[in-house]
């Protein structure tokens, strides 16, 4: 199982929320939330592609959360 | 750390020399590098902009441990050379550094732009109506002109009269003068 932890000053949960619905397909996600982070943990048939659908879901919910500041 | 995986290797951690080693650390073995951003030099906007540009090339986490920013770029794919992510740092940098400038530029020239925008949407409005016009202060000053710009050509080259000349030169009573 792989991790991912996005601050909750950097990214917006709205963000998340779009990235972990366009990743579902391709692995198990599981929100669970911090105080200070917005948490998802990720299985995935190999360590190498839940490295993948880490990073992808993180540059998404980055993507989403740098647009939806622009507007 | 930013990702957490439940096997994980021993990290493989180096330094780039051109880089203080207090800012920027290299792991190998993630095929990653990690930067310390000051936020009182760059801006959220500016991390932003800069984060932004690479996510086609790597992925980029950011974080916020202390005071300061974390920037995390990893390989998207294959094994990275120690050249490569030094020139990924540097590509990164200075990106971080133009889009602070950016910023600054933006903010320096909000005050003009939202000005010209507002006149330009005033001019979209229409002529202005009768009750408009009567309010229409005219007490204020003429703007100042000491290089004469707004002067016409003539009024600008125009002959000064001498003292000395009875009347004005007329181009139509003037009677040519034969040897």
């Amino acid at each position: 199982m792989t991790e991912l932890r996005l601050h909750r000053d950097l990214y917006s949960s709205t963000a998340l929320d779009e990235a972990v619905a366009i990743y579902a397909p391709h692995g198990t996600l599981h929100r669970k939330d911090q105080p200070s982070h917005w948490v998802v943990e990720i299985t995935a048939p190999s360590a190498e592609r839940e490295r993948r659908i880490a990073g992808a879901l993180g540059n998404y919910a980055l993507g989403l959360t740098v647009k939806g500041r622009r507007r | 750390m930013l990702i957490s995986v439940r096997e994980a290797e021993p990290a493989l951690t180096t330094n780039l020399q051109e880089f203080p080693s207090d800012l920027l650390a290299v792991d190998l073995g993630a095929s990653s590098v990690t930067l310390r951003v000051d936020p009182a030099t760059y801006s959220l906007d500016a991390l932003y902009g800069a984060a932004y540009i690479f996510i086609d090339r790597c992925f980029v986490l950011l974080d916020k441990p202390d005071a300061s920013y974390r920037v995390t770029l990893a390989w998207k794919k294959r094994e990275p050379t120690e050249d490569d992510l030094r020139g990924l740092v540097g590509e990164f940098t200075n990106e971080l550094l133009s889009c602070a400038w950016r910023a600054k530029i933006s903010q320096d020239s909000r005050a003009l732009i939202e000005s010209v925008t507002a006149q330009a949407l005033g001019g979209a409005l229409g002529p202005p109506t009768l009750d408009e016009l009567e309010k229409f202060d005219f007490s204020d000053e003429t703007f100042e002109d000491p290089l004469g710009i707004a002067m016409s050509w003539e009024d600008k080259h125009r002959k000064k009269a001498h003292p000395d000349d009875a009347s004005p030169v007329d181009g139509d009573n003037v009677t040519e003068k034969k040897p």
